[in-house]
């Protein structure tokens, strides 16, 4: 039996944070998934008991905190063992027409949000000496028809970097960095994909990677078409997450 | 020239501003500081035109783009930053929430904006003044290496839609200057002279974005710090949490 384990995941009524937190559920962990939705039964739309969701919209990163903490009390959560920061929001086209709402907004969501959220839930994973995961994005690079997005995910990338230094002993953190993957957030960010979507790894292969790189503790992480691939062989072992 | 600089009134932008009037080219400067932009106004007789704007005020921003709607500019510096240094958990945050305003939401929106609008002559120069921790870290200060990461990332990201309207773009990747900002932010007894002064830090800014390069990493210890970063980035993340946020024993902000 492998022990169950607390876990939050934030984005995860869709794509990547919707299939992590079925797996994790789905080996007996409790998961707290967070999305910006009202949801009016949780036991439907995610299928599992162990899943239990809060709104905690982060267009508004300061109440999103305050949400997701609100809900660790009232779960009666002690400790954090995992918390993977997943919640993302992408705007597509040439920079000089992305308006200041557009880039506030992105930088609110993937940015503002998951610092204070860490910040918020410091406490718990230093209970659990926990890990902190968060979800990045090969856009950290540099992207011209996203450029906002490619900072936000750059942004989080210098977080964790300067972060995993200052916590360590405390929580590790880490950062994933998946590369395209077939999920609706391209079409939610306004770009049509068309053909090249089929060379995008599947949902599936890109979650098997993140479990994997979670498991393994890595501090930088980016999702390879050979990692995926090998991830398929990846499986925890006893007493792993 | 016409050149608008943000965060003009101290430190870097204020010796940046001080040389391109020198120099004789026209500045808007943009700060929050009252008087030091009087200050700058009488100096200049005319030639510096100052904005005092609020970069963590949205709405500030705003009225900024309009002030200048009609200007053509030929170089434009985003200078304007503040910090936050001490433990992540400790420091309050709203004042990480003003920190990602002004030292990445506003000139995010700043560059877009002056393209939509049209502001930049056809050969001129964006700059974007980022931070050396780009290249190896930053604990201590994790959201505000957040920040820079993000405008660097930016820069890169915008340099080609940009180059073709015709506007060139700098990164640059400063180490310590010898500024009130760093006189705040850093440990105590930590030494100034190892720190670049700002007149010096500001020409060479100034040359790298007269000559069109993308990148400058300036400043004492500049060159190393890149090639290790690149080489060892945890060797020298470790490095910067003992000379850095080991020796913090308090939390500014
Ligand atoms: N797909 C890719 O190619 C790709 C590549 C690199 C990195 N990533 C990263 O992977 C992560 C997951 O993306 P994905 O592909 O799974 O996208 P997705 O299917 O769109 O899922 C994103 C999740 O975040 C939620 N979200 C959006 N805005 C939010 C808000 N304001 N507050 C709270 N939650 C919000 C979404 O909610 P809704 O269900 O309401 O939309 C959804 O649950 C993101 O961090 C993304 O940047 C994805």
């Amino acid at each position: 039996m492998l022990k169950s384990r607390n876990i939050l995941i934030t984005g995860a009524t869709d794509g990547l944070g919707f299939e992590l937190a079925k797996a994790y559920a789905s080996r007996g962990h409790r998961v707290v998934a967070t999305g910006r939705q009202l949801l009016t039964n949780d036991l439907d739309f995610f299928g599992s008991p162990n899943i239990a969701y809060i709104r905690a919209d982060q267009s508004e990163p300061e109440a999103a905190a305050r949400a997701i903490a609100q809900a660790m009390e009232k779960f009666e959560w002690g400790s954090i063992d995992l918390a993977i920061l997943n919640a993302a929001t992408g705007w597509t086209g040439h920079p000089a027409d992305e308006t200041p709402e557009q880039i506030d907004h992105q930088i609110a969501i993937n940015l503002t949000a998951p610092v204070l959220i860490a910040k918020a839930i410091a406490p718990l994973l230093f209970a659990a000496q926990g890990q902190l995961a968060m979800i990045g994005s090969t856009a950290a690079n540099g992207q011209a028809q996203f450029a906002t997005y490619a900072a936000t995910k750059a942004g989080l990338e210098g977080f964790v970097r300067s972060l995993r230094e200052e916590w360590r002993n405390k929580t590790h953190v880490q950062i994933i960095h998946p590369g395209p993957t077939r999920t609706k957030m391209h079409a939610k960010a306004g770009l049509k994909t068309g053909m090249v979507r089929m060379f995008f790894m599947s949902t599936k292969r890109a979650v098997r990677a993140i479990q994997r790189s979670i498991r393994n503790r890595d501090g930088k992480r980016v999702l390879s078409r050979a990692y995926g691939w090998s991830s398929i062989f990846s499986s925890a072992k006893e007493g792993e997450l | 020239m016409k050149a608008l600089v943000t965060g003009a009134a101290n430190g870097l932008g204020r010796a940046m501003t001080d040389q391109l009037l020198d120099a004789g080219h026209e500045v808007w400067a943009v700060d929050r500081d009252t008087d030091a932009l009087d200050a700058l106004a009488i100096k200049s007789r005319g030639s510096c035109r100052v904005i005092l704007a609020d970069l963590a005020n949205p709405s500030s921003v705003q009225r900024l783009m309009r002030d200048v709607k009609d200007v053509k500019f030929d170089l434009v510096i985003l200078n304007a930053g503040i910090s936050a240094t001490g433990r992540f958990e400790e420091i309050p945050g709203a004042a990480y929430e003003k920190l990602i305003a002004i030292n990445l939401t506003a000139p995010l929106v700043m560059a877009s904006g002056l393209m939509r609008q049209d502001n930049m002559s056809s050969k001129s120069q964006m700059v974007f003044i980022s931070s050396l921790s780009h290249a190896v870290g930053y604990p201590g200060a994790s959201v505000y290496a957040a920040t820079k990461d993000g405008l660097a990332i930016y820069a890169k990201s915008v340099r080609k839609p940009f180059k073709k309207r015709g506007v060139g773009v700098t990164a640059v990747f400063p180490g310590p200057i010898r500024t009130e900002h760093a006189e705040r932010y850093s440990p105590k007894g930590s030494k100034a002279n190892k720190r670049m002064l700002p007149e010096d830090m500001a020409k060479l800014v100034l040359k790298a974005a007269a000559k069109g390069k993308k990148e400058l990493y300036a400043g004492k210890g500049a060159g190393a710090a890149k090639f290790f970063g690149k080489l060892a980035p945890n060797m020298m993340s470790k490095m910067m949490r003992k000379v850095i946020f080991d020796k913090l024993d308090s939390n500014t902000y």
